[in-house]
């Protein structure tokens, strides 16, 4: 008894001492993965997903809402019928909240302590943005405690107040040194973030229906020639166009344009946008593809969609259509005329096309752009212009419900547009504050209806 | 005497009580399993009189595994022991399977149970497997079953404990054969036939096309009424044409008028009978110094699917003792494999197998799948590809031809192994002997795959991947066993032991697409761009020790208690584990009368806790490469844009802990009738505390994950073995055994988390959900109000519910099986009928196929009144009198008296009837709308798993052609009859392999019956 005593002691003797600083070593640092980066290498990951989100699975559906597209094959006949489930939502959520803001938050603490405004200013300008956009389509969401250490369930801030610190931080950005294109990793380049910064400042003051906060803003917007534009100028997987990437790479004919609200816009067999001074056509082939996957796609081939194709996250055409809207809602008709037909002259260079400038004579009863009077001719035209040259974007679902479906968008199904992207899933059965995932229907706080 | 009323009351509360080491029908085969004497093999490999151990233990001898006709040995396992779940993931040769003891134990770290070979852990990893790509095996599967002795399965923790946090699933001790004495060599040789055992049924009514018309190239078969056409397709003379390999050629239709059915050979082009042939050779001997083992065997398997599938693992071994004196044996134990297989893409993948398959409409010939595109203005393109969706080859089609999958695609796997085992024992005392025991198991896998130009979807350019996996575990075990007299009533068996383990995986590969030369099959990452190349690495180790002890106290030869400590550190976890674990049997016999009824009666009771060990690598919040995708394939990466590095979306956990198990368990074996009959009965149930995950966190917390110990599980169940001896005489012997076992699983505790995503789809997936069995079957469900009634729309269709729920449970509520085994003279033979019950599953493909109008469920027809059709509409909100106005003979027309007669079907949801048609399956009542719910269905089966004949041929024959040991004949049927409900698929099957994720199909590969011939040479 007492030899084995003495053996189990010494095996346990050995069994505790044996090596366990070096046992722990080893798994202590993962050999494939870092546990720091620089801020400045966390950026261009950021941009990234707010690229996919404004320019991916988000923006996709907000177009299948607004009637850019149609949900033609597979779960997006579902979407298109306005049938979808929380589960849905989660991953452009995932996208915005862990490699959209969380990211920006530290890099902006990383950036203070550094002192780099520069890149301070971008981190801010690229949260503002991801806030406004999710905001859009969401309505409330988590931003005062969201991506904060220590808070697991965040609450949900009103669509307004997110709104106003989404201006915030572009102030602060502007505060600190925007006026410059560094730190652009996801982006081609010829933007210049001040500009950017006070285009989104417009975006979100129109939401807010302050038109002359938003003219405010956009006077100092992005212009002609300095896009925020998503950087597709690689032909490989990883950096293609999205919309390419989705319609043509991985889901063919899973949306189409045949059909939607857009083509009839635009169709010859229609003509609803042509007049004397306009002709479409050159911009429906650039939409459009005939008899691709579906009788009519969008244009992932040699279009607006290609692979290589560049994609407008803050554009020089929404900073003049903003101004064009400001004014003719103010009532200065002449201010709106100029920012349209700056438009229409962006339109003949980019899509061709003939889009010869408008009077203002042309607006009103029985002219050229019809309407009850000269004021409401105008406003609609812009929005439509609108409608038509921010396709496949977000923002145009979003002057859809802000302006309750002014220029008569007509429902891929029943008589509703939907008016916000349900509570995802994940964040019901994980956050504690989540309100309940709700209904396509409801609308949101600053988009009554 | 307290203790004994207790477990006089236990046992008299139990149903049944039971057998010990329970024979299974591969082991009691023809023999009595009421052996006193007859001994199980413990956790570290020792060996032990099954009459004193306290839990309970199964033993599945060699032959059974041989005679199942399994290449693998889980596979082998199946129905053989009470409470051990064997699923295969598919029928490719080789296909890995996933083995679950007494319910999962874990959430995200494996429920794959220990498994130990000649007392040295081995692995038996399955490194990848997910919804899509290839069916992956099992390491396993590299031993020969034609080596092995015997196998015993630990299933609870008391028996296991030394292994501590290894132990948690179980644990399978593997026995290899040594040499007996005298020479004895072994030939046989096995020739077997595998057919598909379950097909879907598809639709021959309707052709290509939507809304009732025919459309070349279209996804779904909603088109025209094949019956209806002319005969002939007309053609476009001046089109563009697929010229084929062999010369045919397909034009430009330009109206579709051909009416022949090519569901039958389309399906002849996939399936044939698979053949395999295995040869074993084996030589046995031994004196009374030494005795060698060796055997080298090939399995050359070619698989049912018509191409690139097969098997070929071609091993050998050489198991060495020698005595070198008195007190002192050494051995050496090597195992050598060298497994070589093709395998064929499948699941939710257009380049896989079954999805191209099965959703070709019923009027395409997929035969000539590859040739030449010609333009209409005469420019060819070569190595085009044709399937149903680009009939003519222009570009890619958006789904494979099946031929193309089989022929064209290359997914090889080439595995090399070795096992080596050493050892020493010295016998340094009279009571006393030290095992050295060494252990090193090494593998080597290297994967291509392979998709050449114009394949289905991303691929459409080429794509190009060299993986190589190397996989090492090395143990150091040594073991001191000594025998000791307490007394005169008491014998003490000590043990102690010291084992040292290192494990390591390393992974490293490229991956190469958009091929620069498009029409030579290299493997070769010159065949690509610098930006079109990626390489990829990744390396683990583990270091665990454990040092432990055993007492075994033998009281009076009637009571024996076991008491065992395990103390183990390793690199993933801070603190040292302790795993203590005891035993108590008791056998009641010796202090009874003998009587006619009750031969033999032992109670047993056992308690242990041991653990799970958190994965490697979790303590810190990593900094990975950036990149977003959108979930549907499209995504953009940070290293192409200068390179990102930013925080991972999962958070870690310096704080981790091993998960900890602790089960008790309950039992009683006996033997009745003179040992006629024997039963083993057990009750058993654990709790799992702490159970290690990345848990889904509000993702506005800026992380998805955490690595937290927040779960808390508990399995209970019972398991009812038994043998009955029907008849005994010299020339005939029949006996009737079986098992049942039933496991209750509860995910207790989730830390009031979301349910864990397991594995599955965004729409369909398994998960751990609090309340509920691990696995549940999650997804969307149909929207219904309070009463519980379905809430309809305007036009009378159901709608779906906004959130989503769990919707079913693939853990079954029993499995059994029962069978018949004995011999008659030289005839043997045995039959073993296997149950499992309760399960249910997720018909992914089933509801796929509804959507895509393949299924006969989609191709029936009604007529109805005019009236009728004025008012009935479908989920467009048409009617049926619209719908036929339109013209289209595939969706509705309109008789010669007045009425209409339509595709689809009528069904009442609540408000009346409304007409399911295309536009119904294509969207919410398909498999791509949201409500899963309607797609979840009983899974259970019930089969013929076995039946084996074996007959030795009268001696005077063997005599005469020099075989002086005998020969023998056999023939087994594996898999010959299936009794399910579920639809066009042995639900035995799962689409994410060896995950946790279960109860998934969505374009699994089927399985496969097995008819084995086999004859043996004793020399």
């Amino acid at each position: 008894m007492k030899k084995i005593s003495y053996i189990l002691a010494l095996s346990l003797a050995v069994g505790f001492s044996s090596c366990k600083k070096d046992i722990k070593e080893i798994n202590k640092i993962n050999p494939g993965q870092f546990s720091d980066s620089d801020p400045v290498l966390m950026m261009p990951g950021a941009q990234l997903a707010n690229v996919l989100v404004n320019e991916g699975e988000a923006a996709r559906l907000a177009g299948i809402f607004s009637g850019h597209h149609v949900g033609w094959d597979r779960q997006f006949v579902s979407y298109g019928d306005y049938v979808m489930n929380a589960g849905d939502f989660n991953t452009p959520w995932g996208n915005l909240y862990t490699e959209g803001i969380a990211q920006c938050r530290i890099i902006r603490a990383k950036a203070a302590k550094a002192n780099n405004k520069q890149l301070n200013s971008v981190a801010c300008i690229t949260e503002a943005n991801l806030l406004l956009t999710a905001s859009a389509l969401w309505g409330d969401i988590p931003d005062s405690e969201a991506c904060t250490d220590g808070i697991t369930s965040p609450k949900f801030d009103k669509m307004s107040d997110v709104h106003k610190h989404a201006i915030a931080l572009l102030d602060s950005a502007l505060s600190y040194s925007a006026n410059h294109a560094n730190f652009s990793g996801a982006y081609a380049g010829n933007h210049n973030w001040a500009q950017v910064a006070n285009t989104l400042k417009a975006r979100a003051y129109l939401r807010m229906g302050d038109y002359t906060n938003a003219a405010a803003a956009a006077t100092s917007g992005v212009a002609a020639g300095k896009d925020l534009l998503a950087d597709h100028s690689q032909a490989t997987p990883g950096a293609w166009n999205l919309y390419y990437d989705f319609l043509d790479w991985n889901r063919a004919g899973y949306i189409s344009a045949s059909g939607s609200h857009m083509q009839k816009l635009l169709d010859s067999s229609t003509f609803f946008r042509n007049n004397a001074k306009t002709d479409e056509s050159s911009r429906f082939a650039y939409y459009f593809l005939e008899d691709y996957y579906t009788p009519l796609d969008p244009n992932i081939d040699n279009g607006i969609f290609a692979a290589t194709n560049n994609f407008p996250i803050v554009s020089y055409v929404e900073n003049q259509l903003i101004l064009a809207e400001c004014a003719i809602r103010g009532g200065d008709i002449n201010t709106a005329l100029t920012h349209l037909n700056n438009v229409r002259k962006d339109n003949a260079t980019s899509t061709g096309g003939q889009y010869d400038d408008y009077v203002a004579g042309d607006f009103g009863p029985g002219q050229i752009v019809p309407g009850a009077n000269a004021n409401d001719a105008m406003l609609k035209e812009i929005l439509v212009e609108k409608y038509t040259s921010l396709y496949g974007q977000i923002e145009p679902w979003c002057d859809l419900r802000r302006t309750k479906n002014l220029i008569g968008v007509v429902p891929n199904k029943g008589t509703q547009l939907p008016q916000r992207f349900l509570v995802p899933q994940d964040e019901i059965n994980a956050n504690k504050n989540a309100p309940a995932a709700g209904t396509l229907f409801d609308a949101l706080e600053l988009f009554p209806q | 005497m307290r203790m004994k009323k207790l477990l006089m009351v236990i046992s008299a509360a139990s149903i049944v009580p039971a057998a010990f080491a329970q024979a299974g029908p591969g082991g009691s085969s023809g023999s009595d399993t009421v052996d006193v004497g007859a001994v199980t093999v413990t956790a570290i490999g020792t060996t032990k009189n099954v009459r004193k151990i306290g839990y309970s233990v199964s033993q599945v001898q060699g032959k059974g595994l041989v005679s199942s006709g399994e290449s693998g040995v889980i596979q082998a396992l199946t129905g053989k022991a009470s409470n051990v779940q064997i699923t295969r993931s598919a029928g490719d040769p080789g296909a890995g399977a996933y083995i679950q003891i007494r319910g999962q134990n874990t959430i995200t770290g494996s429920n794959q149970p220990l498994i130990v070979v000649d007392g040295i852990p081995v692995s038996n990893s399955s490194f990848g497997g997910g919804p899509d790509g290839v069916v992956q095996q099992s390491r396993l599967n590299d031993l020969n079953p034609s080596d092995i002795e015997s196998v015993e399965v630990l299933k609870g923790a008391a028996a296991a404990a030394v292994w501590g946090t290894r132990a948690a699933n179980g644990v399978i001790v593997v026995t290899t054969k040594k040499g007996k004495r005298g020479m004895s060599i072994e030939f046989s040789s096995t020739y077997a036939i595998d057919q598909v055992n379950r097909e879907y049924e598809k639709q021959g009514k309707f052709g290509q096309g939507a809304g009732g018309r025919f459309a070349a190239n279209n996804a779904n078969s909603w088109g025209d009424r094949i019956a209806l056409r002319n005969g002939t397709d007309s053609i476009n003379p001046n089109g563009a044409r697929f010229v084929a390999d062999d010369g045919t050629v397909y034009g430009t239709i330009v109206r579709k008028g051909d009416k022949t059915v090519y569901n039958d050979k389309n399906r002849d082009q996939v399936f044939r009978n698979g053949i395999t042939w295995n040869n074993n050779l084996s030589i046995s001997a031994g004196n009374d110094k030494s005795n060698m083992f060796f055997s080298l065997s090939d399995w050359n398997q070619q698989g049912i699917m018509k191409g690139l599938s097969d098997y070929r693992r071609t091993t050998a071994r050489l198991n060495f003792t020698q005595n070198v004196s008195d007190k002192l044996t050494v051995g050496l134990n090597a195992n050598m494999a060298k497994t070589v297989s093709n395998r064929v893409q499948m699941g939710s993948n257009l380049d896989g197998l079954y999805l191209g398959y099965l959703r070709t409409s019923p009027d395409f010939d997929n035969s000539d799948y590859k040739g030449t595109y010609y333009s209409a203005a005469g420019i060819p393109k070569f190595n085009a590809h044709r399937g149903y969706r680009r009939y003519l080859g222009d570009v890619a089609p958006t789904y494979n031809n099946p031929g193309w999958t089989l022929n064209e695609q290359t997914n090889t796997s080439d595995v090399t192994r070795f096992i080596l085992t050493p050892e020493a024992s010295y016998k340094w005392h009279e009571n006393h002997k030290l095992i050295a025991r060494l252990g090193h198991d090494m593998s080597t896998d290297r994967r291509i795959t392979y998709f050449p130009v114009n394949s289905a979807g991303s691929q459409a350019n080429g794509s190009f991947t060299d993986d190589h996996i190397q996989e090492t575990e090395t143990s150091m075990h040594f073991i001191n066993q000594g025998s000791h007299k307490l007394g005169s009533a008491i014998n003490l068996n000590s043990t102690v032991g010291y084992l040292y383990t290192y494990r390591s995986l390393y992974n490293i590969g490229g991956s190469a697409s958009q091929f620069i030369i498009r029409d030579q099959d290299r493997f070769a990452f010159i065949n690509s761009t610098t930006e079109n190349k990626d390489p990829f690495n990744s390396y683990s180790e583990l270091i665990s020790n454990r040092a432990y002890g055993i007492l075994d106290f033998d009281i009076k030869d009637k009571i024996f208690l076991q008491l065992t400590g395990a103390s183990e550190a390793s690199s993933t976890y801070a603190d040292r584990f302790f795993s203590p674990s005891g035993s108590l049997a008791y056998e009641l016999t010796k202090d009874l009368k003998p009587n006619n009824v009750l031969s033999y009666a032992k109670l047993r009771v056992s308690a242990g806790r041991v653990g799970v060990a958190p994965p490697a690598y979790i303590w810190n919040t990593n900094y990975v490469a950036a990149s977003s995708s959108s979930g549907w394939g499209d995504y953009l990466d940070g290293s192409l844009y200068g390179g990102s590095i930013y925080r991972s979306s999962t958070q870690g956990n310096p704080d981790i802990k091993p998960e900890i198990k602790t089960e008790t368990e309950l039992g009683a074996d006996i033997k009745l009738f003179k040992n006629k009959v024997s039963l083993g009965f057990t009750y058993y149930q654990n709790k799992i505390e702490g159970a290690v995950l990345a848990i889904a966190v509000a993702n506005s917390t800026g992380y998805a994950n955490q690595w937290k110990n927040a779960a808390d599980l508990s399995n209970k169940g019972i398991e009812i073995d038994m043998n009955v001896n029907l008849v005994k005489t010299d020339n005939f012997n029949l006996n009737l055994y079986g098992n049942l076992g039933r496991n209750r699983n509860t995910v207790d505790n989730l830390s009031g988390a979301a349910p864990i995503f397991l594995a599955g789809f965004t729409g369909t997936s398994s998960r751990a959900v609090e309340g509920q069995a691990m696995g549940a079957l999650w997804g969307g469900k149909w929207a219904k109000d309070e009463s519980g009634k379905l809430v309809l729309d305007a036009d009378g269709f159901p709608t779906a519910s906004s959130e989503e729920g769990v919707i079913g449970d693939p853990n079954p509520d029993w499995r059994g099986s029962v069978g018949l085994n004995g011999n008659y003279k030289n005839l043997n033979f045995n039959l073993l009928v296997e149950t499992c019950q309760g399960n249910q599953m997720w018909a992914g493909t089933y509801g796929v196929l509804n959507n895509f109008g393949v299924t006969p469920e989609t191709a029936t027809e009604f007529t109805v009144s005019a009236a009728d059709a004025a008012n009935i509409v479908d989920y467009r909100g048409v009617t049926l009198a619209t719908a036929a106005a339109a013209g289209a003979n595939g969706l509705a027309s309109v008789n010669a008296d007045g009425s209409i007669t339509a595709r689809g079907s009528l069904k009442d949801f609540g408000a009346g009837n409304v007409w399911l048609n295309q536009y119904w399956y294509t969207s919410l009542g398909g498999g791509f709308g949201s409500v899963a719910e309607q797609f979840i269905k009983d899974a259970s089966w019930t089969r013929i798993r076995e039946l084996s004949l074996s007959y030795q041929l009268p001696k005077a024959w063997s005599d005469a052609v020099h075989v002086p040991g005998g020969i023998s004949v056999g023939f087994t049927g594996r898999n010959l009859a299936l009794w399910t409900k579920f639809d066009g698929l042995d639900p035995e099957t799962n689409l994410t392999g060896v995950s946790n994720g279960r109860g998934l199909d969505y374009f699994n590969n089927p399985g496969t019956k097995s008819y084995l011939f086999n004859i043996k040479f004793n020399l």
